[in-house]
């Protein structure tokens, strides 16, 4: 039994089609309404067919009230660091603290060279993400005096003006699959943010990847429990017979993300299917029936 | 003169002023100002203030009507090291993705509104207002928008005209008189910068930006539009009646759109002779829908979603076509706006070499505003649609041909098939069997069985407005068409062997994702050639071809020319000059030219197969050299 111990987040995967704008900033709207706590939308800049992202979370975070949102993932290699963490503080400020930072080593190399991006291999997109993590870091810091000097391997700027400080601490979740990518999310993520479909076994892989991350943490001296674990879904359905994860009833929905949360230590679920109905179940007949679960779960017997 | 008045919001102060900002920006709003402009300031010393686009998109959706003013800085060139370069490509997708969801709201051009100091009095924001452009004047406070909103209030309260927006005509190109817009049309005309804008810029199969679409309501306001048109003769100019042209580019990038969608009434004049009046912009659904109750019905094309403007000035070659003929046999009468404005009806009687005209080459002669149609009695038919697989795509071709070409008069079969996949050809057959009695039906189709395996069958006894009734309808946000659509036509006299083997080397090509054979015959041939410009009544077989590449499409398809006889020039998108001659041969040609002449001496209509006025119609062999 692993569980970190976070407060159960759910919420929904968006995919941002341009042609498509109106439905897909309502259903941002739909799931701010139906109680959700998080909206994602994922970040391919090179997909002609695809709002930018960025553009989106500032326009969907201006049309909604109450829920957080985050790009899941950013594509760090066509979202230099400065300019990401700036428009990452600027639009926690305007939102009053609804920012989070979901984002990538990148993938697509294609796509992203197309679009002017440099292309790295794995490994050194791993490198290239810690250090934008930290540039990011440092941008948001403004009680240290001076500008961001940084020179690293992939960036460099001498002297770059901090600021803006976000609303609150954007955590920063990091899309990891490969060892080394979680080792980064384990020594200095806040969360990790992966997708169930592209595990090599699904749930079955999870104690093997948590333990990587808990080992990483471990090894930063950071506290397992520091790094978030999310999920998304993106094939689900609700229907009368349970058949596979979150394809089934709503209670089949609750006991298998029950479980996730209890026995594996996932805190955040996130599907996909930008489909209103299925947001707005997931809201009213899956999400409390699972806290409250797991609220009994952790102050009872256990 | 009413000014559009804006605010500046101060961006450099985050801790200070963003929870403000929307505050301000949402009571400009209702205040009814126009602009709300976010600053940056890039005061040296100063902690790095909000970044402006993330400010301005977050504006844009915490609002609804207000316009956002930004000044987006040119990116540097791209530079993957630096963390504070953004590329430019992705500068550029973000400003078109804030257009599409402000739904044209965003000045990104500083240049677009002036800047007022912030204790301007109300004759000096007068004379800023000037040129033309919004005028914007810093405020901190709310009580800085309370005054401002009670300058420009003014005793009148506002104007009831209709009056865009400062975001909306910032959009306006330079090449266009919007403010000449007669007031008939400047009512319903969109703009780049109007809401309605993304949902008619696109037709079915084609992207495009118009500078503006005209939609007229009446023949009146049509003629209203031509003239417009004629002060715009420099820009491409295009009719779209539905939005399915494929030759017919009823979109264009900058020009002039005259949509006569508004033009779509549906009456019969006459029940004893199935006489019927349809506007333009009708769709063939609507048509089959409104005459099913009477027991008629009015042949058009496949697709029900198509308009009746193009269609009833090309041909019309359709599922009923060979028991009933062509839909510009069924013509009686048209009423057509000419180049020069006036309003005209072409029939047998009233101006007949121009009623010769329309029925072929309509779109070079006017836009028609009213139709009237003799209409057949139909009752219900067999409406097939069969899915079958062969493994030998060029026999199933060629028998195709032989059914398809010797079946009865009341039966008219397509064909529609693409590449095949592993050895494997779908076949779709969509067929209209005119006989209410279903044994006829079933023996009349079930020869088309052998083609292949039947693995999808959907057979009915419906009125024709079952036939029609599956075209999606044009929702609120229009057609979805992107890019330039690849497409070839041709007649065939016959469907022979050798074309079967040429058109299955073509398919397994793999350029050609849409192939349809549509029968020809029957009735479509019982008109003398000279009845209209249409003059190809003798093929066996219309053929089209859609690639997504206009190069490779050329290739697979110029070796299988010696099989056509000319082409229908509704689905063929190449300009060449040249294929002028394929659609009309050059006796009737020279006949148009003639016409086009008289009617259209300075060229106004030139988007669909123009046929020039001021040139000679070449010979054949001219035209081959």
């Amino acid at each position: 039994m692993t569980d970190y111990g976070h407060d159960l987040l759910f919420g929904t995967f968006v995919t941002p089609v341009a042609q498509q704008a109106r439905q897909v900033v309502e259903l941002a709207v739909t799931a701010d309404r139906a109680g959700l706590d998080l909206v994602t939308f994922q970040d391919h800049p090179y997909q002609a067919s695809f709002l930018d992202t960025s553009t989106l979370l500032a326009f969907a975070a201006g049309r909604t009230e109450r829920i957080h949102l985050s790009a899941n993932v950013t594509s760090l290699p066509l979202r230099p660091p400065a300019v990401l963490a700036r428009a990452s503080a600027s639009l926690d400020l305007l939102s009053g603290g609804r920012f989070e930072l979901g984002i990538g080593a990148g993938a697509f190399w294609d796509g992203i060279a197309a679009m002017g991006g440099r292309r790295l291999t794995a490994a050194q997109g791993v490198t290239a993400l810690r250090e934008g993590i930290e540039i990011i870091r440092e941008l948001w810091d403004t009680t240290t005096p001076g500008g961001v000097r940084y020179d690293g391997q992939y960036y460099s700027v001498k002297g770059a003006k901090r600021g803006p400080r976000p609303a609150h601490d954007i955590p920063i979740w990091v899309g990891a699959y490969k060892p080394k990518m979680l080792a980064l999310t384990g020594s200095i993520a806040d969360g990790w943010l992966p997708t169930i479909e592209y595990l090599p076994s699904g749930a079955d892989s999870l104690p093997e990847l948590n333990a990587r991350i808990d080992t990483a943490a471990h090894d930063a001296g950071r506290d397992p429990a520091a790094v978030r674990r999310l999920m998304n879904f993106m094939k689900v359905q609700f229907s009368t017979t349970p058949s596979g994860l979150l394809n089934g009833p709503p209670e089949a929905w609750v006991d298998q993300i029950a479980d996730l949360a209890l026995t594996h230590g996932i805190s955040a679920f996130i599907i996909g299917g930008d489909d209103p109905t299925i947001t707005e179940r997931f809201a009213s007949e899956v999400a409390p029936a699972v806290r409250a679960i797991v609220e009994r779960e952790r102050t009872g017997v256990a | 003169m009413k000014m559009d008045i804006g605010v500046v919001l101060d961006a450099s102060s985050p801790a200070g002023t963003t929870r403000d900002a929307t505050a301000l920006a949402r009571l400009a709003e209702k205040r009814g100002l126009d602009l709300v402009v976010i600053a940056g300031n890039e005061a040296a010393g100063q902690p790095a203030g909000l970044d402006v686009w993330t400010a301005a998109a977050w504006l844009a959706g915490a609002t609804s009507r207000i316009g956002i003013g930004v000044a987006v800085a040119a990116p540097s060139s791209p530079d993957p090291t630096d963390p504070e370069a953004p590329y430019p490509s992705v500068v550029t997708k973000a400003q078109g993705s804030l257009d599409i969801m402000a739904e044209g709201r965003i000045i990104s051009d500083p240049a677009g509104w002036v800047v007022a100091p912030r204790d301007a009095k109300p004759e000096e924001l007068a004379t800023l207002a000037g040129a033309g452009l919004p005028v914007v004047v810093p405020v901190d406070s709310s009580e800085d928008i309370e005054r401002l909103a009670a300058l420009v209030a003014g005793p009148d309260g506002g104007s009831a005209a209709r009056r865009r927006p400062a975001a909306a005509r910032a959009r306006r190109l330079p090449t266009i008189d919007y403010d000449g817009l007669p007031a008939s049309l400047a009512e319903t005309a969109i703009e780049p910068g109007d809401p309605g804008y993304r949902a008619v810029s696109a037709t079915y199969l084609r992207g495009g930006a118009p500078g503006v679409v005209l939609r007229p309501r009446t023949p009146a306001e049509a003629s209203d539009a031509v003239e417009f048109a004629r002060r715009h003769r420099h820009l491409p100019l295009g009719i779209r009646s539905a939005g399915h042209g494929i030759s017919g580019r009823s979109t264009n990038q900058g020009g002039l759109v005259i949509d006569v969608s508004a033009m779509n009434t549906i009456e019969v004049l006459d029940p004893d002779r199935r006489l019927v009046r349809i506007g333009p912009g009708a769709t063939w659904k609507q048509i089959a829908a409104a005459l099913t109750p009477y027991g008629w019905a009015l042949g058009s094309g496949d697709y029900g979603g198509v308009g009746v403007g193009g269609l009833a000035t090309a041909a019309g070659i359709g599922l009923l076509s060979r028991s009933h003929g062509l839909t510009i046999d069924h013509l009686r009468s048209v009423d057509l706006v000419l180049a020069d404005g006036r309003q005209v009806r072409a029939s047998r009687d009233d101006n007949p070499e121009l009623f010769w005209a329309v029925r072929g080459a309509g779109a070079n002669f006017g836009i028609a505003t009213s139709f009237e149609f003799e209409v057949d009695e139909v009752g219900e038919v067999g409406w097939a649609q069969l899915v079958l697989l062969s493994t030998d795509i060029e026999e199933s071709l060629r028998r195709y041909g032989e059914f398809a070409s010797t079946a009865p008069r009341d039966t008219t079969v397509f064909l529609v098939t693409g590449q095949p996949r592993q050895g494997v050809s779908s076949i779709q057959l969509y067929a209209v069997v005119d006989s209410p009695d279903p044994d006829t039906v079933v023996e009349r189709l079930t020869p088309f069985l052998e083609l292949g395996t039947l693995t999808r069958q959907h057979v009915v006894m419906t009125p024709y407005s079952g036939v029609m009734s599956n075209a999606a309808d044009i929702g609120p946000d229009g057609h979805q068409g992107f890019g330039e659509p690849h497409s070839r036509s041709a007649f065939l006299p016959a469907l022979t062997a050798d074309f079967a083997r040429d058109a299955a080397a073509m398919l397994r090509s793999g350029a050609v994702y849409f192939f349809e054979l549509r029968a020809m015959g029957g009735a479509i041939a019982d008109p003398p050639p000279d009845e209209a410009s249409f003059t190809h009544r003798a093929p066996a077989f219309q053929l089209t071809a859609m690639a997504g590449n206009n190069q490779r499409l050329n290739a697979v398809w110029e070796p299988l020319r010696p099989h056509f006889d000319g082409l229908y020039l509704s689905f063929e998108t190449d300009l060449n000059p040249k294929r002028l001659l394929d659609a009309f041969p050059a006796p009737v040609l020279e006949r148009l030219r003639d016409l086009k002449r008289r009617y259209d001496p300075d060229n106004l209509f030139r988007d669909n197969f123009n046929i020039d006025p001021k040139l000679t119609t070449p010979t054949a062999k001219e035209a081959i050299a």
